[in-house]
């Protein structure tokens, strides 16, 4: 595959290049996370569905299409996140493990355009795994019901809820591993993954508590950790049910504040690592 | 060369070995599916759904499944050890102990999921009717627009014969919009003569009519041939009651009144014996002052 030439992107700061830069090691990372066969988790993904849809059949009484639903969704969130936090830790500690992001670094990249680029060539990767694997449960669907199933496309909105969280996962997995090792980022992003989903019993932690500096460090917690129950429509994608607009723009909303906010700390954190 | 024809070797060996190796093991290794097949579940609803993250579809679909294979394998077992097959009216003879912890983890995982309700609606009432009313009112206050979770709850009040309370049920349903007709008038009917054998056949139809469920339209079937069979029990006891008042003593064989028998409508076989919806011959009981069902006779008692 052809590599980018990254030194004609390095031109001086304007916004223009900024984003060229960005785009040029975004490619770079997308082709990479292809080279390193992260998108062969979609042929287990295919194999799953095809199970499913064959066998489903014979042992849900007639709830075949609801399983297939609940199936697909919760193997794309889980698949994506796989994806996201394993990749996601390796993506700067590889390049300063194979020592290319000091010949990166020397050209005129900032380190912040460096995590960036790399942030959006995951978020690619994400997105194709994603659309690829919701056109899959889609076909699926249609072949279970022998025709068309409106379910088919009312999956969509809870997919793409699933890949904001997927997002902002991979922000959370970035900002770990630009202070720690990949093992340890690892196992941190999965406990904010599981623990964005109890967001709901943080807040109610937070008001049954007794003393006040409790409540403060609930609703601290409740507030600072990113809150991944607003992304949760799988059950109600598999019932039919329509997802509001509202919350989809505030779900969109949020990841994009919270992912901006993340890549800010991320940025401040490795713009201080000693990379010596 | 060599190196790679001793790892296909291994391969080759290894495998099969390993599922011979398997085979032994259940051979000689205690099931621990059956000894623990009703063991009741260690974790509560509410505390599985947190468990499951945003898997909690996905968990509601796994307890669902397993409902329907536990009592598949309860029945499975049952008609290995039994003559006659299993319908949803003897389901008593199962033990289905851990059935309403299933469903009811199914459904705190997925309140929106209503087959598990309507599976328990049909089969908890011959277990423990009050697991069943609990299940639905939970169905009803998680999903308030599904108007069979209040024809299920209502069908299970007429069973136990709280006809008042059936009634209420009904009429809550029946204003839900777009609920057919004929549950207002049920609700009528079940204030007015919740016992007949005529309400009871409405609800039955409605029954099968709204339901999509195999085996609730032969449970449905098995129902009207019962209620077929009480009045043609009815119709024979009362000509059996004209003998004993006109001859003073009960009958000896169906032979001395099938000819009474066959005027009044009732299909006869050749030795004189009044048949039942199965055509199975009825017997008489009782030195032949009754009737009753023939042991043989696969129609519901209840």
């Amino acid at each position: 595959m052809d590599q980018p030439n990254l030194a004609e992107s390095v031109k001086p700061a304007t916004s223009a290049g900024t984003s060229r830069r960005v785009f040029a090691i975004a490619r770079n990372a997308f082709r990479e996370a292809v080279r390193d066969r992260v998108l062969y988790n979609l042929v287990v993904f295919v194999l799953l569905l095809i199970a499913g849809a064959i066998f489903l059949g014979e042992i849900s009484a007639g709830q075949e299409a609801k399983i297939i639903v609940d199936l697909g969704l919760s193997a794309i969130l889980l698949f994506g996140v796989f994806i996201a936090i394993f990749v996601g830790v390796g993506l700067v500690y590889k390049e300063i493990e194979r020592r290319t992001l000091y010949a990166m670094l020397s050209k005129p990249i900032g380190r912040g355009e460096f995590l960036l680029g790399k942030y959006l060539g995951l978020c690619l990767t994400l997105l194709v795994n994603v659309a690829i694997m919701g056109v899959g449960l889609s076909l699926a669907l249609v072949y279970v019901r022998r025709g068309w199933d409106p379910l088919a496309v009312r999956i969509w909105p809870a997919i793409f809820l699933i890949y904001i969280e997927l997002v902002i996962l991979t922000a959370v997995a970035m900002l770990f591993s630009a202070f720690s090792s990949p093992a340890l980022s690892a196992l941190l992003a999965f406990f904010v993954f599981v623990i964005g989903h109890f967001s709901a019993d943080l807040k109610t932690l937070a008001t049954s508590m007794d003393s006040a500096p409790s409540r403060w460090v609930f609703a601290g917690l409740y507030y600072l950790l990113p809150n991944f129950a607003n992304y949760n429509a799988i059950t109600a994608a598999a019932h039919g049910q329509p997802v509001d607009g509202g919350a989809i723009a505030a779900g969109a909303g949020y990841g994009l504040v919270y992912v901006a906010a993340l890549l800010a700390a991320t940025t401040l954190v490795f713009s201080r690592r000693n990379l010596k | 060369m060599k190196r790679d024809l001793f790892l296909i070797l291994v391969i080759v060996v290894g495998l099969p070995a390993a599922a011979v190796l398997t085979h032994w093991n259940e051979g000689h290794s205690r099931d621990l599916r059956v000894q623990y097949a009703d063991e009741q579940l260690y974790m509560n609803g509410p505390a599985m759904k947190r468990l499951t993250l945003a898997f909690n579809g996905l968990a509601a679909d796994w307890y669902w499944i397993r409902s329907l294979q536990y009592v598949g394998r309860k029945m499975v077992a049952y008609e290995d050890t039994h003559t006659g097959s299993l319908d949803l009216n003897s389901l008593s003879y199962l033990d289905l102990r851990v059935l309403p912890s299933l469903l009811r983890m199914a459904t705190t995982l997925d309140p929106q999921f209503l087959e598990p309700y309507y599976y328990g609606a049909l089969i908890l009432p011959t277990l423990n009717p009050d697991e069943a009313i609990t299940l639905l009112n939970q169905g009803i206050a998680a999903n308030p627009g599904e108007w069979r979770l209040y024809q299920h709850l209502g069908y299970i009040y007429w069973q136990r014969g709280d006809y008042n309370k059936a009634s209420d049920v009904y009429a809550a349903g029946a204003r839900i919009p777009g609920v057919p007709p004929w549950m207002m008038a049920i609700s009528a009917r079940m204030k007015a003569e919740g016992g007949a054998s005529q309400a009871a056949r409405e609800m039955y139809t409605h029954l099968a009519e709204s339901s999509g469920d195999p085996t609730v339209k032969q449970m449905v079937n098995a129902q009207l041939m019962r209620l077929d069979s009480l009045e043609e029990r009815d119709q024979i006891r009362r000509v059996l009651a004209d003998y004993t008042n006109r001859s003073g003593h009960c009958v000896t064989s169906w032979k001395e009144i099938s000819g009474t028998l066959r005027t009044a409508g009732l299909p006869i076989d050749a030795s004189g014996s009044p048949l039942d919806p199965t055509n199975v011959p009825y017997r008489l009981v009782k030195g032949g002052c009754d009737v009753d069902l023939d042991e043989r006779s696969e129609l519901p008692r209840r």
